[in-house]
This record gives C-alpha cells, structure tokens and sequence, in this order.
C-alpha cells in the first residue's frame, strides 16, 4: 500500500473513530482530536510535505464533520503540522515522551492559531479555558501515545 | 546563502496551501456590509486594478472622444465659416443698399426741391479722353430725357446731356473743357462763365476786376445760359488771381465729386436752349 492510501485509510479510522467517540462517548470525545493526532504522527515519523498535505486534509474532513467553518480546522493542522515536522527534523521525536510533549504542544499552538485566525476574520472570539485546553492537550497526548504504539504493532 | 527551489518547496506549498484555505474562509465569513470576506478582499484587491483598466480604457476613449469632437469641431467650423463669409457678403451688400438708399433719398429729396419736373439716372461709365470729361448715364428718349438737359446732384451742377440714345444719354460733365455755365457769386452776385479746367476744376471767366471774389465765396448758377435753373451750386472760389484785360481769373472748386458720381438727376426742362442758343465759351 503507497503512503497515499496509507494516509488516506489512516484519515477514515481518524474520522470514524472520532464520529463513534462523540456519538457514544461525548466526554472523550471532547477531550481528544483525533485529526491532530494523525497529523502529529505524520510531523513526526514522515516529510513536511506529506504533513501539510495530510493537515490540510484531516482539517477539512474535520471541518466537514464539525459543521464549522470549512477551512478553520485545515489551516490549524496545515500550519501547525508545518511547525512540529520543522520541530521533527531538528529533535529526535522517536520516543513515546517527546512525542506526547509534542502533541500538547500541538494542541495549544491549534488553540492559537484558531484564536488568530477568528480574530483576522472578523469574528467573535471565544476563548477555550485552559481546563478545556489542557484536557484537550491530555487526551490527544494519551490517544497519540497509544495510537502511535498501535500502529507500530500493526507495522510490525 | 540562498536556498534552492527543492529546499523552498515545502514553504512555497505551506503558504499556497494556507492561502487556499484563507480563500475558502473567506467565502463564508460575512463582513457587515453583508458581502463575503472574499468578495471584500477580491474588490479591494481588483479595485485598483479595475480602476487603472477602467480608468486607461476611459482615457482612450476620451482620447478619441476628444478626436472625435475634434472632427465635429472643424466640421463645424468649417460650415460656420461658410455661413460667416455668406453672412459678411449679405452683409456687405446690405451697406452697399444702405449708402444707395441714403443717396436715393437725398436725389429723391432733391427732386422734390425741384421746380422742374425729374428723371434720376444712374451713371454707368465715366469717361476721359485727355481733357475731355463725360459721363454716360442709363436714361435716354424714351425716358424724355434730350440733348441740353440740366443733369445736376445733391452737392451741385454735373453738367448736361449732349448726347441722347434710346436709352442712354452721355453727358459733358461740369470740368470738361468744352463745358461752360452762366454762374454768379453768391455774395457779390458778380458774374461770371465758370469752364471746365479738367481735374484741376474750373475757372470763372469775365469776372471784372471791379468785382469783390474772396476765396470760399460760392459761386451759383445764374440762369442765363437758358440750360441751368437759377442758384444751383457750381463750386467754392478755390484761388483770385489777377486776369487779362481788366479781369479777374478766379479758380472754383467743385462741390460734386466727379470721381464718386453714381446717381444723378435729369432737369427735364422744356425750355431747355437749343444747341444754337447756348452760351458756350
């Protein structure tokens, strides 16, 4: 399977399993991004080219399932999994530590860009508290965690 | 150092694909005038442009409207030109009615001065043969008009009719060399033949020495050559000098300008003296 199919099949199970979450586990389901996680895995185990273009992706489906601005949650992870595959190449992010730094860090810089970005439209902003923001922060570090080792598995 | 384009290729994908994005929010967001942040930023974007487009394309088209105008302009001028060349002839002969008017009135009112019953005449050639001075006038017998007849104007004596035609008569004007009339000063009533002297005027001859002549006396017709009435102006005494036997030699200037005659009028006197019977010189 090319990495085109690889990213495109990794984006259903994002988008499935995240669908499943709010629908029967509406707490969880708040608590952890999915999306983000896939593109963080992307920034950090594949090029920056291949991160954009799966941000961009995994924000638009986002996007279309959130019914929220089409484009808020794209530009989020295009911009945000730029910055953390840039973080990539400079750091070794191998291990399960760094990369659940990696994606709190991932998270609160969405949290910013979203706020920038409502700002530069015009619109009215509403900020996340920062309860929201680090449960948020934990639950995608724990799901990237484990997802990540699961994928590993399944390479293996 | 610069980076190469393989190097760039993430960023320059960064920033389309961020642009793209911002685009496509764009379509959505609505700004208060109710258009879309797109449209917004489109018009703001393309303004200028459009503005400079729109602005050059009305530039030319002022340019050529400018030439346009131009060509209607000298179309215009040019019929108006014609119009004013028309208008200035118009004009022009309106003058010339006007002045002939004026010396119609003046011959009208002459005529009616007359005791004498009147022709007017209009001059159509004035002729000088060395001295000679004539003029041919466009009446002639079928208009009464005959040989000796008075032919006089506003200002004074023309002269008479020595020849007649059907319908022309010539006349033998007032300065011609062979003319002479019975004149008299006006102040001194002396008496006098005033001959023509050609273009230097005239000269009254058998003027008594006795006689006082002062320069600017007037000099009248007296009547006694039976071919002027009496008291018609001849001319001014221009110069008294002293004559030939106990005489006076007074040079008269013409009141009618000979040069300027255009109409005239015909004394049609019955009683007007045969050729036998003039007094000439």
């Amino acid at each position: 399977m090319n990495s085109l199919w690889r990213g495109i099949v990794g984006l259903l199970v994002a988008a499935v399993c995240q669908l499943l979450l709010v629908r029967y586990l509406p707490a969880v389901g708040r608590s952890v991004d999915l999306f983000t996680v896939l593109v963080m895995f992307y920034a950090v185990t594949r090029r920056r080219i291949g991160v954009m273009v799966m941000g961009t992706a995994a924000g638009l489906a986002e996007d279309l399932l959130a019914h929220t601005f089409l484009g808020m949650n794209a530009f989020k992870k295009t911009l945000v999994g730029y910055l953390m595959g840039m973080l990539g190449s400079l750091f070794v992010l191998s291990q399960p530590l760094p990369r659940f730094g990696v994606l709190i860090l991932a998270t609160l810089l969405e949290a910013l860009t979203e706020a920038g970005l409502v700002l530069v439209l015009g619109q009215h902003l509403v900020l996340p508290t920062a309860t929201d923001l680090l449960r948020l922060g934990l639950g995608n570090g724990i799901a990237g965690i484990l997802g990540y080792w699961a994928v590993s598995k399944l390479v293996d | 150092m610069n980076k190469s384009l393989p190097e760039r290729r993430p960023f320059l994908l960064l920033v389309a694909l961020l642009s793209s994005i911002l685009v496509l929010m764009s379509s959505q967001v609505r700004t208060i005038r109710g258009t879309t942040l797109l449209e917004d930023s489109l018009l703001n974007v393309a303004g200028p442009f459009v503005r400079g487009v729109s602005g050059g394309a009305g530039s030319v088209a002022g340019v050529w409207g400018s030439y346009a105008d131009l060509r209607g302009v000298w179309r215009e001028n040019q019929v108006l030109r014609s119009k004013m060349e028309q208008m200035e002839e118009k004009g022009r002969e309106g003058e010339e009615f006007r002045m002939e008017n004026l010396r119609l009135r003046e011959l009208l009112d002459l005529r009616r001065s007359q005791e004498y019953p009147s022709i007017a005449a209009e001059i159509l050639a004035l002729g000088s043969a060395g001295q000679s001075r004539t003029a041919l006038i466009g009446r002639g017998t079928r208009d009464r008009v005959r040989r000796n007849m008075p032919v006089v104007n506003r200002q004074g004596v023309v002269g008479r009719v020595i020849a007649v035609g059907d319908r022309v008569a010539k006349v033998q004007l007032l300065i011609d060399p062979s003319s002479g009339v019975a004149g008299i000063f006006q102040r001194g009533r002396g008496q006098g033949m005033v001959v023509g002297m050609g273009d230097e005027g005239c000269r009254m001859e058998y003027v008594s020495e006795l006689e006082n002549v002062e320069v600017g006396d007037v000099v009248v017709t007296s009547g006694l050559d039976r071919i002027y009435p009496k008291g018609i102006t001849i001319g001014v005494v221009s110069s008294v000098e002293e004559g030939d036997q106990l005489t006076q030699s007074v040079m008269i200037r013409p009141e009618v300008e000979f040069r300027r005659l255009e109409e005239v009028l015909i004394l049609l006197r019955p009683e007007t003296a045969g050729p036998g019977q003039e007094l000439l010189p």
